[in-house]
């Protein structure tokens, strides 16, 4: 009786023990996933300039602009969700931190674009903050290479 | 004379029908990620799906068999079964992810919800095709897909360096994992068997003979040939506009900006309507290429020409396969992510259904003096080498890159 | 010898489309009847309870449950030799569908094909 019981204990303590680790695995950001996740920020902010430049030329189609400014604004926010959820690893918090900044500024500029997809003013507007969003993102690229050497 | 306009018009249908939601996506992600390097890949998977396409026509219209009557002939019931079932996923996941690429295209057209537009391409589909004769869909489709030769136009606009896009021409390979998985891709995307299935069943549903086997080859060679510039095109704009700006192209609306940044609203609009009749196109090749399959390998009758009445079965069938595309495409998988999936399984099972056509292409007892002669007997084998190597690596370079996303 | 050319002729003859003698496709040849010594092709085999017999052990199992027993003119038909009128693509033969009790799957009159929207 008293072995089964101790069995189960240690069972529960082994389990609880296995989780512990798993949830504090899955929860790590590591310097390369950072990394990787930067570059797809400013993959997009590359992209919602062409999309806003379209806009600024009055060369595209408002729909378009429109239905492009929500699925790569919705991406943004998902990539900003995800490195705001982990946990950096040591000395990568501040670029974290950054990221996930630059993260919300461009899912917030492309959210303006959603709102105001035919006009020219504001497409010139959300191009040239997707190119200062940008170099913000590739600076903090920079500075998680300039700490690796 | 009319021969000879028919049979032109036929290749430009075949030109125009030639891409579809694989290519764009594949094709566009290649050029974003390696610039030109792919673009021999292109080309291989090109003339790979001229040489299938042909060989299946010649073979449908010489011995009246379609694909899936060679198959159950020549593997038996048991591994023809494990072919068909292969095929009916591949073609189910191909027929969900065009239904979506329709619906994602309307969207971007029209500005109203994914879900709906995938109800409304469906019923659209199934009204074309119950009001239109066979030969008319073909048309429909083939030349509403012919606006993507703005993609063309937008390649010269940009004015590359041609050298450095002949250079793309040369086969090279490289270690990382990525750029193999691309290579697998960019082929199997061209080389989609539902294409080929479709062609074989159409070839007798129309009921060629001797006379049609010139325009038979024509229309592979000529119109399969012609619709890889297409391709070509796709890679070199994309290339082009992205690769240096580092885009990752992961919506199907981003294979548009290039023909938007070229021409403005109307380079869009073509590179929009173009992509919706090919997908459009495709999604009923797809679909009608898994009631083929289905009916070939268990001898019931079929044809669109039969009708309803006559092969219930066969129609019952494909409206089956379209719910359930409708129902994979509305279940908020992004059609891009199921694309991948469909375009690398379709080569892991090419090599079962490509085999027994090429076994009967070259056997003389099937084929008399049209068996496949030296130059297409290497050339047939040389292909069916090459399927095998990209099946075997194909699921293995999936998993290492993540489909593709590094 | 008279037994591979047999077998042979068994070989090309399995999994062969049948049609009436309309152009009908009525079924494939799942099976064949061979009866006597030297054996000698006494009937073909059309249906879906003839299906395990095609399969591998573990799948016939299967697949027996799936297609139910061996039915004699319902999921499993015989179709005499005498009634084969020709082999070329198709196995062609001498009667209509009907009077043979095939193409029934493709029957208006079969329940589930009566269910259909178009009928």
């Amino acid at each position: 009786m008293s072995g089964d019981k101790r069995f189960r204990t240690g069972a529960i303590a082994l389990l609880l023990s296995l989780l512990l680790l798993a949830a504090s695995g899955c929860g790590d950001l590591s310097k390369d996933e950072l990394n990787r996740g930067v570059e797809s920020l400013s993959a997009l902010a590359a992209q919602g300039q062409l999309v806003a430049s379209g806009v600024a030329r009055d060369a595209t189609k408002s729909t378009y602009a429109r239905v492009m400014a929500k699925t790569l604004g919705g991406e943004a926010e998902h990539e900003a969700e995800k490195l705001a959820d982990a946990t950096p690893e040591a000395g990568t918090e501040e670029e974290r931190d950054a990221a996930v900044a630059v993260a919300g500024e461009i899912a917030g500029l492309f959210s303006e674009l959603q709102t105001f997809p035919g006009d020219e003013h504001h497409g010139s507007l959300v191009q040239k903050h997707l190119e200062e969003a940008q170099e913000k993102a590739e600076a903090i690229t920079a500075r998680l290479n300039g700490e690796k050497s | 004379m009319k021969a000879i306009f028919k049979i032109a018009l036929g290749i430009i249908a075949a030109i125009g029908g030639f891409l579809d939601i694989g290519d764009l996506v594949f094709d566009t992600q290649a050029g974003a990620l390696f610039r030109y390097d792919l673009l021999w890949a292109v080309v291989l998977g090109t003339i790979g799906i001229a040489v299938y396409a042909e060989m299946t026509g010649r073979v449908a219209t010489v011995s009246g068999r379609p694909v899936f009557d060679v198959i159950r002939m020549r593997l038996g019931f048991g591994m023809g079964l494990v072919a068909l079932v292969a095929s009916t996923i591949v073609n189910l996941l191909t027929v969900a992810a065009e239904l979506g690429g329709i619906a994602i295209v309307l969207e971007l057209l029209f500005d109203a919800p994914y879900s709906m537009f995938v109800f409304a391409a469906a019923i659209a589909l199934i009204a074309i095709v119950a009001l239109l004769p066979f030969g008319g869909i073909e048309r429909f489709f083939g030349y509403g897909g012919l606006a993507l030769f703005v993609v063309v136009a937008t390649a010269f606009h940009q004015e590359p360096n041609w050298g450095d896009v002949a250079a793309g021409f040369v086969p090279s390979l490289s270690s990382s994992s990525l750029y193999l998985y691309f290579v697998v891709g960019v082929f199997a995307a061209a080389l989609m068997p539902y294409e080929v299935h479709f062609y074989s069943s159409g070839a007798i549903e129309e009921g060629w003979t001797e006379q049609n086997l010139k325009e038979n080859r024509l229309n592979a060679i000529v119109g399969y040939g012609i619709g890889g510039v297409l391709s070509v095109a796709l890679v070199v704009v994309s290339g082009y506009l992205f690769h240096p700006l580092g885009v990752e192209p992961n919506d199907l609306g981003t294979v548009a900006l290039p023909m938007q940044g070229a021409f403005g609203e109307t380079g869009l609009l073509l590179a929009l309507g173009g992509m919706l009749f090919c997908v459009g196109g495709a999604a009923i090749d797809s679909s009608f290429a898994a009631s083929y399959n289905l009916a070939q390998f268990l001898g019931w009758e079929w044809g669109r020409y039969q009708g309803p009445r006559k092969a219930p079965r066969f129609t019952a069938s494909w409206l089956v396969f379209l719910l359930l595309g409708i129902a994979i495409a509305e279940s908020g998988i992004n059609p891009v992510e199921i694309t991948e999936y469909s375009v690398v399984f379709s080569v892991v099972a090419l090599p079962l259904t490509y085999l027994p056509v090429l076994l009967i292409a070259g056997d003389r007892s099937f084929m008399s003096e049209h068996a496949n002669g030296p130059f297409a007997t290497v050339l047939g084998w040389l292909y069916f080498a090459i399927i095998v190597v990209l099946a075997v690596a194909a699921i293995p370079l999936l998993l290492a890159t993540n489909a593709g996303g590094g | 010898m008279t037994g591979s050319g047999d077998i042979y002729v068994v070989h090309r003859l399995l999994d062969e489309q049948i049609c009436d003698s309309e152009g009908k496709r009525v079924g494939r040849v799942d099976d064949i009847e061979l009866r006597g010594d030297p054996p000698r092709i006494t009937a073909l085999l059309v249906g879906e309870g003839l299906y395990p017999r095609r399969l591998p052990r573990h799948l016939a199992r299967l697949a027996r449950r799936v297609s139910g027993p061996e039915r004699w003119g319902g999921n499993a038909l015989r179709i005499p030799w005498e009634e084969v009128d020709e082999l070329a693509a198709t196995v062609k033969l001498r009667k209509k569908a009907e009077d043979l009790g095939l193409g029934m799957g493709d029957d208006p009159k079969r329940w589930i094909v009566r269910r259909l929207p178009w009928n």
